[in-house]
């Protein structure tokens, strides 16, 4: 039986590969490559091309694939480059360069078109893991294009010898990706978005710029070189003054003489993935809605004095807060701004002694000026604003290059070099007001941000990084001391740029960075709606899952849970399916009578049944014609005539290549030979 | 045992859904579809592509995964689309000897979109990468091998289709009524009986003097202008055929009864292998079988028709007989 024949000499896994096919996949292997350029090492870049290329000689004929051997060697060099670079590190970067690897060494082994569909498998899913890296609209685009380019490689592969195979094959796709876009964003939206099934960490060894949970010295103008982005925030009710923009990350309470720390380590979390989303529902008036991009930190930012909206946040202590996991993805959340201040339900003993700890050693001449202050001040506040005041009115600067202050750094900054960045000033600050007997400690976050496009929105970058002070006065609790807002003003009010304008070192070592050139107008316009592009597609795109999900749902009418999402993708599948079932049935109807000649034969037929004649459609005209002429002799001639003019439409020489014109009148010459048919088989009856 | 049983049903079903007829229009009830084993890894990758996007929570994996499996669907529609609407029809069968491949050329017609990539199957013959653009039509020949004389029908040619993407096969059967006709093995006597006459032996039944059992009669319509009687008319101006009337005739006779006690395949192989002889020689000759007789002539026509009657010797042509009769016969 046919059915059971299933290997055949011929059959599509042992056909040789045609070049155009293999051309297309190998650019879409380079474009799939682009999203990981920076996380792949050059030597694995390099080999992929030499790989591929080796490949595309072997097709156009001038070299030949390796043997056994040869591919063997290939693969032990690239695997232990492999070994030696990844130096036992697990993580997802090196499993991507595994995965790179794989493709690059199949590329000596594809023959057949067998080996092309594992190629195709593969880059597809080399496209889907380049969406855990990269989920810009551009990235996604390029992702879509490699994708689609493997698809098309697939119809060339099919069909090698079809006339205009690629033009078709674009316009192919094109209308397929239009045809059923509507049930791909239905579908996107009412997929019930499920919790993780198990732990799957992102561990990345790339390192993320942003605030650490240490700081000393050159922490922050280092990243003051960075104009990467930290977050994105989106106010209900406009964007508030850029001197009410602390955003408080840490609280950095633990000092040794150079580098504060955090008192309370963090504590291990287990492997499993941080909730990204913070829904949908509309900013209340006082809320705001951040999203974040990935940190690998715990830490969310936020303004004093917020309130956890979104479910995706811990609230801490002291104002802080804290995801359940590392943000390895971008994450959205959600606070709300409070107008009432902080409880002043006073300082226990403990925290008041950590708050006042000191090394027991160094910096003198800060202790000195502590307690000379002490001794001329009346209150904390009073000495707090001294403080202020000697940093506003003595000539200290603020500065991207500080100097080196190995020892006693405090007493180098305060005394002697007098020029530091927000975390020496923050750090100095904070030492002098505990050496007095104030409770303080270094906040760390960022501070101010620029407005994004048509001020919709506020970016903050890495170079908004900020260091200031909290101290315990008696009766207002916790409140800001930020030393840098009396040297620089310019930096509360306006930012980085303008507070180190005169020195010129605003991202000096950044030279692509398009906020380098902020002051010229069209570049700066050009990455601001970029920007805004980007951020709406991570905002609804991008960030669309569970909660924005349940959001939505809940404000379509009914009770819609998880269940019911389930039940309607289903739905929605047999729906599309049905449709798409109707309208080719309802073509194919449009197929078979839209050839006249086969409508005037049904006709023919059709009226030999109505005259009692059996007429099955599998009778051929002419068995039609001698079973008609045997029943009636009067058709004698023109029954046969019929049959005569079908069979050469359809069987004769010159069928298919007949003039319009002739295949015309042939046509209406067939309707009169019925006409006279009919008008004598109504004269037999 | 069980396999072979269901498979036979199958068989059956699928007979009674593709009559036996020339021509085949394939549609929504006579095409079927399924994923290849590509098909099927693809639904595995896209499974696998679903679980990442659902542990990695990552909206962009979720919308590529719908993105492709809506592909999938959509090539299912494709796939289908590319049979559904062609026409095939078995336009013409070629001749040959037993053993030989046969040629069946077959007609694919597309009235307004194109079929790509067909392939035509009969059992191990393939003919694939077929393309018929809308509005035109493809002659593609299938060769199927012969065993014996007679009529030969082809029991089921699969035409299948996997464009555009490999993911999913769409196929059908056409079943042609007609048969071609496949002439016996030519098979040389031992000892010949043209080779007897050749050397003017007194044969009762191939002596030449033929000239006065000649029979004349008038020239009808179809005659061969070779056999008119030229010096006569020249003479008389009357149009008269020579019509060798019996086994006497001058040309050599073919006679199936010359090869007394031989079983009838092997005489009908001796007959076929002398009428190559003589068309070889171009020689004229007639063919004398139990129930028919063909008058001598020369040239291919008359070769061909010769042929044709040996191969069909006592078959009838399976196109004549009952459709229910034909339904068994694949």
């Amino acid at each position: 039986m046919k059915l059971a024949q299933r290997s055949n000499p011929v059959s599509s896994s042992g056909t040789p590969i045609p070049a155009s096919a293999l051309l297309w996949l190998i650019a879409a292997f380079f474009i799939l490559l682009l999203p990981q350029w920076d996380r792949l090492p050059p030597w694995l870049l390099g080999a992929c091309g030499l790989l591929a290329g080796w490949r595309w000689l072997v097709q156009s004929g001038r070299v030949g694939l390796p043997g056994r051997w040869l591919r063997l060697t290939v693969m032990a060099l690239l695997i232990a480059t492999y070994i030696v670079t990844v130096e036992g590190r697990f993580t997802v970067d090196t499993a991507a360069s595994f995965f790179v690897i794989a493709v690059g060494l199949k590329w000596l082994e594809t023959r057949t078109s067998r080996d092309f569909y594992v190629l195709f498998f593969i880059l597809v899913y080399l496209a889907t893991v380049n969406f855990l890296f990269e989920q810009g609209i551009f990235w996604t685009l390029l992702n879509l294009v490699g994708v689609a380019l493997l698809l098309l490689g697939i119809q060339v592969l099919n069909a090698p010898g079809a006339p205009h195979v690629l033009a078709a094959g674009w316009r192919r796709l094109g209308g397929m990706f239009l045809k059923s876009l509507p049930i791909v964003l239905l579908l996107f939206l009412f997929f019930p978005r499920l919790e993780p099934l198990w732990s799957v960490p992102l561990v990345s060894d790339r390192g993320q710029t942003g605030i650490s949970d240490t700081m000393s010295p050159g922490d922050i103008s280092n990243l003051a070189q960075s104009s990467e982005r930290a977050f994105r925030v989106t106010f209900a009710d406009g964007l508030p003054p850029n001197r009410e923009l602390y955003w408080r990350g840490l609280i950095l309470d633990r000092f040794d003489g150079t580098t504060w720390r955090q008192w309370d380590t963090e504590r291990p979390t287990r492997p499993g993935r941080v909730s990204v989303d913070s829904g949908l529902e509309e900013l209340q008036d006082n809320e705001y809605d951040v999203l974040m991009d990935p940190s690998g930190q715990r830490w969310a930012f936020a303004l004093a004095d917020s309130r956890a909206v979104s479910e995706n946040l811990e609230e801490e202590r002291w104002g802080l807060f804290r995801f359940k996991r590392p943000a390895d993805t971008p994450v959205r959340y959600r606070l709300s701004r409070d107008t009432a201040t902080l409880l002043n339900a006073g300082l226990s003993p403990a925290f008041r002694r950590r708050f006042l700890q000191l090394p027991a050693q160094g910096n003198p001449r800060a202790r000195a000026l502590a307690s000379e202050l002490r001794a001329t001040s009346s209150s904390d506040r009073e000495l707090v604003a001294r403080l202020l005041t000697r940093f506003r009115e003595q000539p200290y600067f603020y500065t991207l290059r500080p100097p080196l202050m190995p020892d006693d750094g405090i007493d180098t900054l305060l005394f002697d070099e007098r020029r530091g960045f927000c975390e020496h000033y923050a750090g100095a600050t904070t030492f002098v007001l505990r050496s007095a007997g104030i409770p303080a400690r270094v906040v760390a976050g960022y501070q101010g941000g620029d407005p994004g496009a048509n001020n919709e929105y506020l970016i903050v970058r890495q170079y908004d990084a900020h260091a200031w002070v909290e101290a315990w006065l008696p009766g207002s609790g916790w409140t800001r001391v930020d030393p840098t807002a009396a040297i620089a003003p310019d930096r509360i009010e306006s930012g980085l740029r303008e507070a180190v304008a005169d020195e010129g070192s605003f991202l000096e070592e950044d030279w692509t960075s398009p906020q380098r050139y902020g002051d010229q107008a069209l570049i700066r316009w050009a990455s601001l709606q970029v920007d805004r592009l980007n951020y709406q597609w991570q905002r609804w795109v991008v960030g669309y899952q569970g909660q924005s999900q349940l959001d939505l749902m809940s404000r379509l009418p009914g009770n819609i849970g998880m269940k019911e999402l389930g039940y309607f993708s289903a739905g929605l599948v047999a729906f599309g399916l049905l449709v798409a079932g109707l309208v080719s049935a309802w073509k194919q109807r449009g197929i078979l009578t839209r050839d006249p000649y086969l409508r005037v034969v049904a006709q023919w037929r059709q009226l030999l049944e109505r005259s009692g004649l059996e007429a099955p459609t599998t009778a051929t005209p002419s068995q039609l014609a001698d079973s008609a002429e045997a029943r009636w002799p009067a058709l004698r001639g023109t029954a046969r005539a019929f049959a005569r003019m079908v069979n050469s439409h359809y069987y004769g020489a010159s069928a298919g290549s007949v003039e319009p014109a002739q295949r015309k009148a042939d046509l209406a010459r067939l309707k009169r030979i019925l006409g006279v048919n009919r008008r004598i088989l109504r004269k037999a009856r | 045992m069980l396999l072979k049983s269901v498979r036979k049903r199958w068989q059956g079903w699928v007979n009674r859904r593709i009559p036996r007829s020339d021509t085949q229009q394939f549609v929504q009830n006579n095409i079927f579809i399924l994923p290849t084993g590509v098909g099927v890894v693809f639904g595995l990758l896209l499974v696998v592509m679903l679980l990442t996007g659902i542990n990695y929570q990552n909206s962009l994996i979720y919308l590529m995964t719908f993105i492709l499996g809506v592909v999938f669907v959509a090539a299912m529609h494709q796939t289908h689309r590319n049979l559904s609407g062609l026409q095939l029809t078995l336009v013409q069968t070629g001749e040959g000897y037993a053993g030989d491949k046969i040629p069946f050329v077959f007609r694919g017609t597309r009235s307004k979109e194109a079929t790509l990539a067909l392939e035509l199957r009969y059992h191990d013959q393939v003919l694939a990468q077929q393309h018929i653009q809308p509005g035109e039509s493809q002659d593609m020949t299938l060769l199927a091998r012969s065993s014996l004389r007679g009529y030969l029908v082809m029991d089921r040619v699969r035409v299948e289709t996997r464009f555009p993407f490999g993911l999913l096969k769409a196929w059908s059967w056409i079943r042609p009524a007609t048969a071609a006709v496949v002439y016996p093995r030519p098979l040389l006597p031992p000892e010949s009986p043209i080779a007897e006459g050749d050397d003017g032996e007194a044969d009762a039944r191939t002596t030449s003097d033929g000239q006065d059992h000649v029979d004349i009669r008038p020239w009808r319509q179809g005659d061969l202008s070779q056999r008119v009687l030229w010096k006569r008319y020249a003479r008389t101006g009357d149009m008269v055929i020579a019509e060798w009337s019996g086994q006497q005739g001058s040309p050599d006779w073919l006679d199936y009864d010359a090869f007394p006690g031989v079983e009838q395949e092997l005489r009908l192989s001796y007959l076929t292998a002398l009428v190559q002889q003589k068309l070889g020689a171009d020689e004229a000759f007639g063919l004398k079988l139990p129930g028919e007789f063909i008058a001598p002539d020369t040239g291919p026509a008359h070769g061909a028709r010769c042929l044709r009657a040996l191969a069909v010797f006592g078959q009838h042509d399976p196109a004549d007989q009952g459709a229910g009769h034909r339904g068994a016969m694949s």
